[in-house]
């Protein structure tokens, strides 16, 4: 069966900043309010709610109940949550509206990482066993698999100051980035490792808040908006957990959903890619097969703002921005889970023909 | 073929610990603030009016973000509208020994009950729903902002020990009986 056309007609994003002194709950509800607002909905036509958000960040137990209050749950709303990124929460209601029995949904990410301290925390998501006791980090992956692709051949430390120095320059007009910054990439080059081979401007910082979007069928969609946004094509695919099994130079998991989702090489104008490090741009770029005539990270991609749990959310948005702007005629948001780009989801946007 | 040894169990203890340091928001810097100065602060929604304690920074209800110009103080006297007696088992961090009440009470001016308050000064089996209390405010030098947070629903501990009769009349169970918890 042929999957229904499901369009996005309402976004917003809370800017991205370093430590928030506001609640995850009332990050999460300004986005929401700012997305229905845009989508020139009422929200009791809302048919299904979903969130993703990791309680461990803000170190609430059951921090995602707490965000419900921020959905608009009442008179009582259908919802769900997922222990993701935001963009799974939109591929959960994406296959939602499949059902054929709601036209509109609600779909937010939010991640508060201040409260917490990443490389202390992130390990506890790895295998009890071999990963997590080793203290293993996100920061150090990124460096393994940075050095994997170096050695392999298939990038230079030039290579990832370039997309460093493009990526910050793009988010100077970006309002919801945290970082940004004109850089000449050789001086970027100069700075010392924090973590060889990447250097800061290699990672992406960590950012407080909150990101929405409002789905809708076509019918719907073409009612409220001149210039609706199609999902023409979404699919996610997993690799194996353990970072030592995998050739952490590739990502066969995003061809693979790229491949599902309808990519088959054809001209993506826009892509937001969710390269949390430099190196993995290179191996994005490569899995998805994109050239010189796709304008990568517009937005100045995760390296300007990475709210984490909704930096996935944030790709689909900043992609779909350009599609309802005119910028793209087709766009590709890239989401990425797990560690060294384990699980990763890629979504192509259209606009209406 | 004979039977390959059972192995004997490798146990390894692997304790973990994770630290957090957060912010408090506005709106419960400025509640924290208040119980320390002896006052209860509430949020009033511009939409249902009612008046949510603590203040979370918006009503759920009607998806309403608020701020301190939606503020407003309410009574330190209420209503116990439902309770708990807890016989204390000895468990990892259990204080109590003796049989204590834990009470729900809906404050003069809120539109909700504070959970868990401590009803003191009479026998368990003498509190009953529809009772009239009073806050036992502590010394205003002991008054500390312990119990608030950025998460959760928010506390008053760090400034009220418990609730006792405030010797007022037990009102009818109209008066209380959406707050049954």
């Amino acid at each position: 069966m042929a999957a229904t056309d499901i369009a996005i007609v309402g976004w917003a994003q809370t800017p991205s900043v370093e430590r928030s002194t506001r609640t995850e709950p009332q990050l999460c509800m300004e986005a929401n309010l700012a997305a229905i607002a845009k989508a020139g909905i009422d929200r009791h036509d809302i048919g299904f709610t979903c969130a993703g958000s990791c309680d461990y960040l803000t170190g609430g137990p059951f921090a995602f109940v707490a965000n419900l209050d921020a959905a608009g749950a009442w008179p009582p709303i259908a919802e769900s949550h997922v222990e993701m990124d935001g963009a799974w929460a939109l591929y959960e209601a994406w296959v939602r509206i499949q059902h054929g029995d709601i036209d509109l949904a609600l779909v937010f990410g939010s991640g508060k990482s201040s409260p917490s301290n990443p490389l202390e925390l992130y390990p506890q998501q790895l295998d009890p066993y071999y990963l997590e006791p080793l203290g293993l980090d996100p920061l150090s992956i990124g460096a393994i698999q940075a050095r994997a692709l170096l050695d392999a051949g298939k990038a230079t430390e030039a290579d990832f100051a370039a997309a460093a120095a493009r990526s910050l320059r793009d988010a100077m007009s970006n309002p919801n980035a945290q970082a940004s910054g004109d850089h000449d990439p050789a001086d970027l080059l100069k700075a010392d490792y924090v973590c060889a081979p990447l250097r800061a401007h290699d990672v992406a910082p960590v950012s407080d808040g909150a990101a929405a979007i409002i789905l809708a069928t076509a019918d719907r969609a073409r009612a409220l908006t001149d210039s609706p946004v199609f999902i023409r094509g979404i699919d996610h695919r997993i690799e194996v957990h353990q970072p030592g099994m995998r050739d952490l130079t590739s990502s066969p998991s995003t061809t693979a959903a790229a491949k599902k989702a309808g990519l088959n090489g054809s001209q993506i104008d826009v892509a937001e890619l969710c390269a949390l490090f430099t190196s993995q741009e290179v191996i994005l770029r490569d899995a998805l097969g994109l050239g010189a005539s796709t304008t990568i990270n517009p937005s100045g991609g995760p390296l300007g703002a990475n709210p984490v749990m909704a930096t996935g959310l944030v790709r689909i948005i900043e992609a779909a921005q350009r599609v309802a702007d005119g910028t793209a005629g087709r766009a590709l948001a890239h989401v990425t889970n797990g560690q060294g780009l384990q699980h990763n989801l890629v979504c192509i946007l259209e606009g209406d023909r | 073929m004979a039977e390959p040894e059972a192995a004997s169990a490798i146990m390894m203890d692997h304790l973990v610990t994770l630290t957090y340091v957060e912010d408090l928001p506005p709106n419960t810097v400025r509640f924290a603030e208040g119980l320390v100065d002896g006052r209860i602060i509430g949020e009033k929604c511009p939409v249902c009016a009612r008046v949510i304690v603590p203040p979370k920074g918006y009503c759920s209800l009607d998806m309403v973000l608020m701020d301190s110009s939606h503020e407003l103080e309410v009574s330190d006297h209420g209503t116990v509208t439902g309770f708990t007696i807890v016989a204390p088992v000895k468990y990892y961090g259990q204080t109590k020994t003796e049989p204590f009440v834990y009470a729900s009470v809906l404050l003069d001016g809120a539109s909700g009950t504070l959970g868990g308050q401590e009803i003191k000064g009479l026998p368990a089996d003498k509190v009953r729903d529809g009772m009239r209390v009073k806050a036992i405010w502590k010394a205003p030098a002991e008054r500390t902002t312990d119990g608030q947070s950025a998460r959760g629903w928010g506390s008053v501990s760090g400034a009220i020990d418990g609730f006792e009769s405030s010797g007022e009349p037990d009102v009818p169970k109209d008066h209380y009986k959406d707050h049954i918890i």
